[in-house]
């Protein structure tokens, strides 16, 4: 026996040993280790004499004294490995059918999740390359106005930036990023433009881009300073080594470059070519209306917090500074409150966001969806495998009988499930790989912000993912099949019952169809919905505009040389277009009333309403070289201020943007928002010197003739741009890209869900008609007819489409009432054949499915079925 | 000739199991080849050498009676057989002969 003395090796190094060490040599080479231990221990004292005894265990990890793995208990392990994955595969391969069902819909919804694994793991990596990314947080803005909901900004006043820094202490760094800056670098007759932001002076410290040249710590100090990016640099100098020179831009303005940074990495949510020092800007622009509080549009503050220290602790201050700011602000009010970097891109939705946006939203909408289908297609398997069950009962009866535990019968069916979702995986990235682009042209965010490309990590992600799956499908049938008694088994088949399964089996058939049914109908509603926002008559005309890009230059030199352009029939200009999703609104009041309204503004010139063909009720048009303020409104600013008929309005003045403006036309009510938003009360001004777009209405019969030749007149007036110009029908198109996104999302996951549970279906006919097919000829040849037949398998079928529908219409009309076009205020009547026609095509499908197999059944001849017993 | 070919740690073990006469067991050749060569031998590497010499037949060994030391574990005690020692000598035949070849002067200068 061992004696008990309190000198003993390291325990687990011991145990380590024995574990790797072959028997025949352990008590042999752990005695010589152990005397030498007990030795080096009244020599060298304990703590050295376990180091030594450590280093030589860690030493004696060599072959000749490793054990074996063949030894008998391993070797027969692994045999059972083989023969589980023989069995497997044999299995697949004997019932060719139902291995292509499971496979091909295991692939189709795999690929889904594929898509849904790349995307969000390539969401997640952004931002995470600053190295101080845990403390970094960002104040965000909510303004409440009187009488309309709160609304949500990424952006605050620069004021807070200003007074965090001075007021309060408890924050490492404070930085405030102006949004903005935009110019054209003179370079040897050339204009280079350059975009960016302007930043304070903490900026690199906060966040981590990589300083090509340049001291980070003074980079952005002084007044009149830029960084660089490698890219703009190369553009501008065609070098990086630039710190220290001066660049002019158009303005006259010269800025000292002093310090050049590696192009921002495209994983991050904000995004640069150049950032200018936040005291430039407070010298070119008035300093004191950029830090008013109410100049919460452009900036963005973000603070560097201490270690260990937590943003609800510093809340306080933010609200201390909102209630003494909000005191002089009218009947606003703006709240504040710290967001994490981390919780930025995802996030939640914000105005004005500095950069890439992606809602946190839509991201859980991929993963609920992607969760669905991936369900659809583990069901299918789990309804197939449970149904079959009956034929592979021998099998585990005879294993059982031989020796084989629960527990390892429970493994083999679930290593097949995994097999089954290895193979359906490899389908599934060639599916995934035809896919992407498509997925990725989706929107523009999406095609903005993720490339889907794969690194090695994807791969590993994706052979888990189908591990999993391969699990889950094959939990329940595996449960089943390892709980069969072997007595039973082999007493005789037909009195086994698999039939435990049958009433769940018929819930998952029937939550397959309400998926299916859901999607399409909501595909069909969608698709409505989308042409008929595109269609929607806007109360002007739209077609044949195309709208052009000012870009800084003089908008009258333009308009006169495009209007030499033959094909062009009219032209005016415009600050920017109504109806696609841009506003500019500010409060207006009327000047004999009290009530004061937002009102939306456009500024326009004379031409506009003409061009634009709207209708004019009462009064007139804007007319070339007014002097005094003059406004044209819609019927609604009339109603809204109660001013009675159009023709009663016309000389009446209302307050607009610091002015009293003069009424002199009405015109009647149009769309200028996107149709998710009624029509406000809307003026159109005239300040000639705000127009960024010109509007040329194009009637010709040779299009691209004429835009080349406007494109040429636009090069000799601006050869430093690019041409930028779209015709408004398109960007109406635009405006609906999340509709028409979540229609080319919705077609997709209708065509999986139904294709998965048709699949699914015809598994089911399959077995049913295989598994009934002797009570099916004995009925045959008592005399039932095709029809009886058919009626007597599909009737079930029929029973539980009606109970899915039943759920289906309900539910989906919700879902896209509140999911699909939320607050859509001209919404499209949903009638019997938007649902019907959805219902009726799964009807038919399905029917065809089970019709088409029993028919193969009854169709043969009964001796064929019945002949041998 | 693989079969009997004598490495030089394996030579070193087998002198060292022939010094040490009837107690050479693991422990008191490890110490004996560091005391003896001034390097640190790990007790794996000499298990790997006596593994080979086992091996080729040069040695065999016999356990020794439990104690009360090493945790009651038995030793295992090494002795060279005639093969072993046969190869010894062979060794030493090749070296000395090869060391009568060697000129006087090319050792007069360290």
């Amino acid at each position: 026996m061992k004696p008990r003395n309190n000198i003993s090796p390291p325990k687990y190094y011991e145990q380590f040993f024995e574990w790797f060490c072959r028997p025949e040599y352990f008590e042999e080479l752990q005695g010589d280790l152990e005397e030498r231990y007990e030795r080096n221990c009244i020599e060298l004292g304990q703590k050295k004499a376990s180091g030594i005894y450590k280093r030589e265990v860690l030493k004696m990890f060599r072959p000749s004294v490793i054990k074996k793995i063949n030894t008998q208990y391993r070797l027969n392990n692994i045999a059972m490995f083989k023969n589980y994955s023989l069995v497997a595969l044999r299995s697949i391969a004997r019932n060719k059918l139902f291995s292509a069902i499971n496979i091909i819909g295991l692939s189709i919804s795999m690929m889904v999740g594929l898509l849904a694994i790349s995307f969000i793991s390539e969401l997640y990596s952004y931002d995470t390359f600053h190295e101080k990314k845990d403390r970094i947080y960002r104040v965000i803005n909510t303004l409440h106005e009187e009488g309309e909901d709160p609304a949500y900004y990424a952006s605050t006043s620069p004021l807070t930036g200003q007074r965090l820094s001075e007021n309060y202490s408890g924050y490492e760094k404070v930085v405030t990023i102006y949004r903005g800056f935009s110019a054209d670098v003179k370079r040897d007759d050339q204009k280079i433009p350059i975009a960016g932001f302007y930043a304070s002076e903490a900026f690199f410290d906060v966040f981590t881009f990589t300083m090509l040249s340049g001291d980070h710590k003074r980079t952005l100090t002084d007044p009149y300073t830029i960084v660089l990016t490698r890219a703009s640099a190369e553009k501008i100098f065609g070098k990086t080594d630039v710190v220290g020179e001066i660049i002019e831009l158009n303005d006259n303005i010269q800025l000292t470059v002093t310090g050049v940074v590696e192009n921002p990495p495209r994983t991050s949510h904000m995004s640069f070519e150049a950032i200018v020092s936040f005291e430039t800007l407070k010298k070119v622009q008035d300093p004191k209306r950029i830090m008013r509080w109410s100049n919460m549009w452009n900036s963005h503050v973000y603070v560097l917090l201490p270690q260990g220290t937590h943003p609800e602790d510093l809340q306080a201050n933010l609200e201390e500074i909102a209630t003494q700011e909000n005191s002089s602000f009218g009947t606003s009010s703006v709240e504040m409150e710290f967001q994490s970097l981390n919780s930025i891109f995802p996030g939640k939705k914000l105005y004005n966001q500095l950069g890439a946006r992606m809602e946190i939203k839509n991201v859980n909408y991929m993963i609920i969806l992607a969760v669905i289908v991936l369900a659809s297609a583990a069901f299918n398997y789990t309804n197939l495998s449970v149904a079959r069950a009956l034929k592979r009962s021998k099998e585990v009866g005879i294993r059982k009988v031989v020796g084989a535990r629960k527990g390892q019968v429970f493994l083999q069916f679930i290593l097949e499930a995994i097999i089954i979702s290895t193979v359906a995986l490899v389908f599934a990235y060639f599916l995934f790989q035809l896919i992407r682009p498509e997925f990725l042209s989706l929107n523009r965010d999406i095609q903005r912000t993720t490339t889907l490309e794969l690194s090695f990590i994807h791969y590993i992600y994706f052979f888990v993912f189908s591990v999993v799956i391969g699990i889950i499908s094959g939990l329940l049938p595996s449960a089943v099949l390892s709980r069969l008694k072997p007595s039973t088994i082999l007493r005789g088949s037909t009195q086994l019952k698999v039939t435990s399964g049958f009433t769940l089996r018929k819930l998952l058939i029937g939550l397959q169809f309400t998926l299916s049914m859901a999607f399409v109908i909501l595909v069909s509603l969608a698709y409505k919905q989308y042409q008929f926002n595109l269609n929607f008559d806007l109360g002007f005309e739209t077609a044949d505009i195309l709208n052009v890009r000012v870009q800084g230059n003089d908008s009258e030199l333009l308009t006169n040389s495009f209007s030499q352009v033959p094909g062009v029939s009219s032209v005016s200009k415009s600050s920017w277009i109504p109806s696609v999703g841009s506003f500019w609104t500010t409060r207006g009041k009327y000047i004999e009333g009290d009530n004061s309204t937002t009102v939306h503004l456009l500024n326009v010139d004379a031409n506009y309403l003409d061009n634009l063909g709207h209708q004019v009720l009462a009064g007139r048009s804007f007319t070339e070289g007014m002097t005094v303020p003059q406004v044209v409104v819609n019927q609604k600013l009339l109603k809204h201020f109660e001013m009675g008929e159009p023709v009663d309005a016309i000389g009446k003045h209302i307050r607009l943007e610091g002015k009293d403006r003069a009424i002199i036309g009405v015109v009647k009510d149009f769309q200028h928002a996107t149709l998710d938003n009624e029509i406000f009360p809307f003026a159109f001004l005239n300040e000639p010197d705000n127009y960024q777009l010109i509007n040329l209405k194009i009637e010709s019969a040779d299009n691209i003739n004429t835009m080349q030749q406007i494109e040429e007149k636009w090069s000799e007036l601006d050869p430093s741009h690019e041409f930028q110009a779209f015709f408004y029908k398109d960007r109406i198109e635009r405006a609906y890209s999340k509709l028409s996104t979540s229609l080319q999302t919705l077609g997709l996951l209708a065509i999986i869900a139904v294709s998965i549970s048709i699949l699914g279906l015809l598994g089911m006919a399959v077995y049913t008609t295989e598994s009934r097919i002797k009570e099916l000829t004995i009925r045959k040849v008592l005399g039932a007819s095709v029809q009886n037949l058919i009626t007597l398998l599909s009737k079930n079928f029929l029973l539980m489409f009606v109970i899915a529908s039943g759920i289906t219409i309900p539910v989906t009309i919700y879902a896209f009432e509140n999911w699909i076009v939320p607050n859509l205020v001209h919404r499209i009547d949903i009638g019997f054949w938007e649902i019907g026609s959805g219902l009726l095509a799964i009807l038919v499908l399905a029917t065809l499915t089970i019709g088409s197999q029993t028919l193969k059944a009854v169709k043969r001849n009964p001796v064929e079925h019945l002949r041998n017993e | 000739m693989k079969g009997t070919y004598l490495g030089e740690f394996q030579e070193i073990v087998l002198l060292t199991i022939i010094v040490l006469n009837e107690n050479a067991y693991g422990v008191t050749i490890q110490d004996e080849i560091e005391k003896r060569t001034n390097r640190t031998v790990s007790r794996g590497a000499l298990h790997t050498a006596l593994t080979r010499l086992d091996e080729k037949g040069f040695i065999t060994s016999i356990y020794g009676g439990a104690t009360s030391e090493r945790g009651g574990r038995r030793k295992r005690y090494y002795q060279v057989t005639n093969l072993g020692k046969q190869a010894l000598q062979e060794a030493r035949s090749i070296r000395d002969e090869l060391w009568s070849q060697v000129p006087k002067f090319a050792f007069q200068n360290i």
